[in-house]
């Protein structure tokens, strides 16, 4: 087959959000890390190396012969969960801020969770095209189901919400794309549900995000705290912005400013015309990924794009939505933009995949 | 190929993903756009920290503007916990601040681990402490200036006053009634911190200015408050008495010249003193008047005229009420008298049988009229209605207890009101005690205008109830309240104490003396309360002579010249009034005073005329002498005057002129000072001078401290 030029929008798109994240990353971190480590470009010399890091991958997994990867599919999935089960033996995961999400030794350290996004589209996409009518059987529905049930399951155990509702979203995107049957699906959407409320009635420290979310400006000194000074930051920026790098609410006043809420800080530094400019890009990206998913060659390029896709689109829709205060605070990063080392790495790759993709559409 | 229907679905993801998006934009626009300012506006008060700066508090003036409370800012030091932690030296700055403000050292660690951004350490340091720990430079250390009340002129006029607490709030007297006025609107720095407490780079500064308190006027006189206190020291050394109380009133705009209680406090100290003492007797205490009431009755019974004057009563000792016996204050029967004498006798069973005489209606038309039963509303906090028994409840035997001041307790200020109102041609006054309130500029902000409230009885009948009264001190009861060249209005009063269970107790008694002068032309009403004296306990001998006292130097004061009395002072003197010399050289100023009639004498060494003695528009006999107090224009210094003769006001007013002070000691007329006359000192020096009065046997003198 003859490969053609890649996507060059989604590209440039990649590029621009990855570079707004870089000079947000800066802006928001600076203070606290010129408090903390005595040197305001601390986390940007991270993101700076992971994103180069990250570019390499891109380039890597854009050239390679995806189908080539098909053999190390359900080796690496198992692989996969193998580690999902090694984070969560005691001595063995690093635990930070009440999770246990990390492996490895000193600073280096990998969290797992990372992978199992990809992982989980490459074997969905990859069970499901192999036998197309096996989904619309109830019976293959609900092998599939089970099988996210268990990462699912895994992953809550650390616990990682955030992680689980974002592969939950993709993996619900592969499905509808693959032609699962709508009563399968709505009953997925209430299972869905219903999951939620048994994670929230297993760890009470979920019932105070919700509380703090229903009842944000009496509980804005505790639960609430989080999502009512990211408000406070959109709030001030209004329209224009009160200028890149002066940011207010860096103060500590927000918090996790460089990484899940670092959107409210680009909202009160860049106003209402920098989120929309963010949106539309994220819009752009989603576009051409579900146009190359639409182009595809065959069918499980297709819904590799459309995992692909959707994992950037459901994380980058969630986040927006905890920063606006329209969701509950899940702990979920946007994507290319947050500080976050093996996040971005891998979001890079997924990019570099569907670009991959994009050089074999029939269109 | 990828089918039509996986098509369909992947385009529809794509339209759920971007309804998403949109939804997320329409909320951003919500937030941003329409909520925005109310945000912004929360955010910045959140990461604002206010440093209050307290506005000025107003300063307490009497009536001529000398001050009586007074601001005067001290330091006080705080600390930023997060900073004094930040610099790593926690120990060796609690120690330092320990050794230096003398407090605990464990203490102030704990102080510095608070999680907040603001702790004080000491309030109102010395400025030496102060100047020690700036020399310390400690990290975290701050200080900030603060205004404490002071009280110049300690317990003077204490429970007019009050006093102010420590965050500079008014809690009792004027302090507390003019709070608001004198508070003043705080100023605050704004200064933008990170959410742990440090200031952030560029950070918004904000400075509202306080507005300074407004100044208070008093109608208290300070020199007659002086007057008064000194007497009412006198009074409770001599009598040992448990509580007293004194006003002076102006009869005829109802204000405060003066109010002194004892026990009393020194506002500058107000914590160390019983709250108990801090409570203005005279306007929250009620008692039973005894006789003084019977100044009320009479009034009420020569208005409605079921008596007159020369009426005829007789006194066998006693009176019969229904059942009970009502028995004269004395053993010896009064017999046959007039109605005046009756007064004069404060005769028990004459009062009883004009009070019946009134009958019940009447006689509550009066009791409200004067005001008994009510608060009188003077602007001083905690002010009591006192008790009157109830009008539908009164019988025979009550209206009889009441017509000479028992079973209706009062306080000293509606007593003295009540009796200011008969004096004042029968016009009933609300009670002032603040004159006009400026801003610190001087400029008026507001004047308080005497407020008549009615008139209770005609002309004709205060001009007879003041002749009286008159002839009460002059012939009956309220001798000791006699003053020489002065026509005297006044009554008696002493009245059992009630037991705090009820009944009345035989052991203590309340003496009292109100009355009024000069008795033909009323200037001030005066009354004298004191409880539980020791030893003899009549109104007439424990409190008319303060009374005396008091109305003396008060008339001599104002400079309410004497009546000549005496029908054999007739024969016809030349009077000339003196003329203004002052601000002429010496030697015009003696011309003028030559082409009038009078000499001239010439106190210091310069060639300006300050002031001169008597002032303006006195009335002297030709021939009679002015002294002029001179000065050179241009110097500092000032030759001290000779004050010997003059009154408390004349010194005061030749001493002010001149811009020197006084310190006065006694009551009556200078006779000694200190520097002596002639010897120069500079603008601003302090003159002590020693008052005599000229009648008095007893020469030892109260000082009064400034």
């Amino acid at each position: 087959m003859k490969k053609k030029q890649p996507d060059i929008i989604l590209f440039l798109t990649t590029f621009l959000l990855l570079s707004i994240g870089i000079v947000m990353v800066l802006s928001s971190s600076s203070y606290h890390a010129m408090l903390h480590y005595d040197d305001p470009f601390y986390f940007l010399k991270r993101q700076l190396i992971w994103a180069s890091l990250g570019i390499v991958a891109m380039f890597f997994t854009m050239h390679i012969n995806y189908y080539k990867t098909k053999r190390f599919i359900v080796p690496g999935f198992i692989i996969t969960l193998g580690l999902l089960i090694l984070v969560l033996i005691p001595g063995v995961g690093i635990k930070v801020k009440g999770s246990t999400r990390w492996l490895g030794v000193g600073s280096l350290t990998f969290s797992p969770s990372e992978i199992v996004k990809l992982a989980v589209v490459f074997f969905f996409a990859r069970a499901i095209s192999l036998d197309p009518e096996y989904i619309k059987k109830p019976k293959g529905f609900l092998s599939y189901l089970l099988i996210l049930g268990l990462v699912a399951f895994l992953l809550s155990k650390q616990p990682d919400l955030g992680t689980t509702v974002a592969v939950a979203g993709t993996v619900f995107c592969i499905f509808i794309a693959a032609g699962a049957r709508v009563s399968h699906l709505t009953g997925l959407a209430f299972l869905g549900i219903l999951g939620v409320v048994a994670l929230i009635i297993a760890e009470p420290y979920r019932i105070n995000r919700i509380i703090g979310f229903l009842n944000l400006w009496e509980t804005a000194s505790d639960e609430g705290y989080q999502t009512v000074q990211s408000l406070y930051a959109l709030g001030s920026g209004w329209l224009f912005g009160i200028g890149l790098g002066n940011s207010r609410q860096k103060f500590l006043y927000l918090p996790e400013r460089h990484t899940d809420f670092i959107f409210a800080i680009i909202g009160e530094e860049l106003g209402f015309i920098g989120v929309s400019l963010v949106i539309l890009l994220f819009f752009l990206f989603i576009w051409r990924g579900y146009r190359i998913a639409l182009f595809a060659p065959d069918r499980f390029s297709s819904l590799l794009a459309v995992g692909l896709t959707s994992i950037i689109a459901v994380q980058s829709v969630i986040n927006m939505g905890v920063v606006t205060g329209s969701l509950p605070v899940t702990g979920i990063t946007l994507p290319f933009i947050s500080y976050g080392g093996s996040s971005l790495l891998f979001s890079l790759i997924g990019v570099g995949f569907l670009l991959n993709i994009s050089r074999y559409c029939q269109k | 190929m990828v089918s039509i229907s996986m098509k369909k679905r992947i385009s529809f993801i794509f339209l759920m993903v971007a309804l998403f998006l949109s939804l997320l934009v329409v909320r951003l626009a919500w937030i941003q756009l329409i909520q925005g300012k109310e945000l912004q506006a929360k955010a910045i008060d959140s990461r604002l920290r206010n440093i209050d700066i307290k506005a000025k508090r107003g300063i307490i003036y009497d009536r001529n503007g000398s001050p009586l409370a007074i601001s005067v800012s001290t330091e006080s030091v705080y600390a930023v916990p997060s900073q004094v932690r930040s610099s790593g030296r926690v120990e060796e700055i609690a120690e330092k601040l320990a050794e230096v403000l003398e407090l605990d050292k464990d203490k102030l660690i704990e102080k510095m681990n608070k999680k907040i951004a603001f702790e004080w350490i000491k309030r109102r340091v010395p400025d030496e402490k102060i100047k020690q720990l700036k020399e310390l430079n400690l990290p975290g250390i701050n200080f900030v200036e603060e205004n404490q009340r002071y009280y110049p002129k300690g317990e003077l006029a204490a429970h007019i006053l009050g006093f102010a607490g420590i965050d500079n709030q008014g809690l009792n007297g004027i302090e507390l009634a003019y709070d608001k006025e004198l508070r003043g609107v705080s100023g605050k720095i704004m200064i933008e911190y990170d959410a742990a407490g440090r200031e952030i780079p560029n950070a918004m500064h904000q400075y509202i200015p306080p507005v300074d308190g407004h100044s208070i006027y008093l109608t208290i006189d300070e020199t007659i408050q002086y007057i008064v206190e000194r007497e009412i020291d006198q009074l409770m050394k001599e009598r040992q008495a448990k509580k007293a109380s004194i006003i002076v009133m102006d009869v005829k705009t109802g204000e405060i010249l003066a109010m002194a209680n004892r026990p009393t406090f020194d506002p500058n100290n107000y914590a160390d003193y019983a709250q108990e003492v801090w409570r203005n007797f005279a306007i929250s205490d009620a008692y039973e008047p005894g006789s003084t009431f019977k100044t009320v009755v009479t009034a009420a019974a020569i208005e409605e005229k079921v008596v007159k004057p020369t009426d005829r009563f007789y006194d066998p000792g006693y009176i019969k009420v229904g059942k009970e016996t009502i028995k004269c204050w004395t053993r010896n029967p009064h017999g046959s008298q007039s109605f005046v004498e009756g007064v004069q006798n404060s005769c028990n069973p004459v009062f009883v049988t004009v009070g019946l005489r009134l009958g019940q209606d009447l006689f509550y038309k009066y009791l409200n009229g004067f005001g008994f039963g009510q608060k009188t509303g003077i602007d001083l906090p905690g002010e009591a209605t006192g008790i009157i028994v109830n009008k539908s409840r009164a019988k025979e035997i009550d209206l009889a207890s009441m017509s000479i001041g028992q079973a209706n307790a009062v306080t000293p200020l509606q007593l003295v009101r009540a009796l200011a109102a008969v004096a004042n041609d029968g016009w009933l006054m609300k009670p002032q005690i603040v004159k006009e309130i400026r801003d610190l500029e001087g400029n008026l902000i507001k004047k308080i205008e005497p407020e008549p409230i009615n008139q209770i009885i005609s002309k004709e009948t205060s001009t007879q109830v003041r002749e009286i009264l008159e002839s009460v001190v002059s012939e009956g009861t309220g001798r000791n309240a006699q003053i020489e060249g002065y026509k005297v209005a006044g009554k008696t009063g002493t009245a059992q104490k009630i037991l705090p269970g009820g009944g009345y107790s035989t052991t203590e008694y309340i003496a009292s003396f109100a009355g009024f002068a000069p008795a033909d032309d009323p200037r001030i009403a005066v009354l004298v309360v004191v409880d539980s004296p020791k030893g003899i306990y009549y109104g007439g001998t424990v409190a008319a002579p303060v009374f005396r006292n008091i109305v003396l130097d008060t008339l001599r004061y104002l400079q309410i010249p004497p009546q000549v009395s005496s029908e054999d002072k007739k024969e016809k003197i030349e009077k000339v009034i003196v003329p203004d010399v002052k601000q002429e050289t010496v030697e015009n100023a003696e011309k003028k005073l030559k082409s009038v009639g009078l000499k001239a004498k010439i106190e210091g060494e310069g060639d300006l005329v300050i002031t001169q003695l008597p002032p303006v528009g006195t009335e002297l006999v030709k021939g009679s002498t002015v002294i002029l107090y001179t000065q050179d224009e241009e110097s500092d210094q000032v030759v001290i005057p000779d004050l010997k003769g003059t009154t408390i006001k004349e010194a005061h007013t030749i001493l002010t002129e001149l811009g020197l002070k006084m310190a006065p000691q006694g009551s009556g007329l200078a006779s000694l000072q200190d520097p002596a006359p002639g010897v120069r000192v500079m603008k601003g020096s302090t003159v002590r001078v020693q008052f005599t009065s000229p009648g008095k046997d007893d020469t030892i003198l109260e000082t009064i401290s400034p």
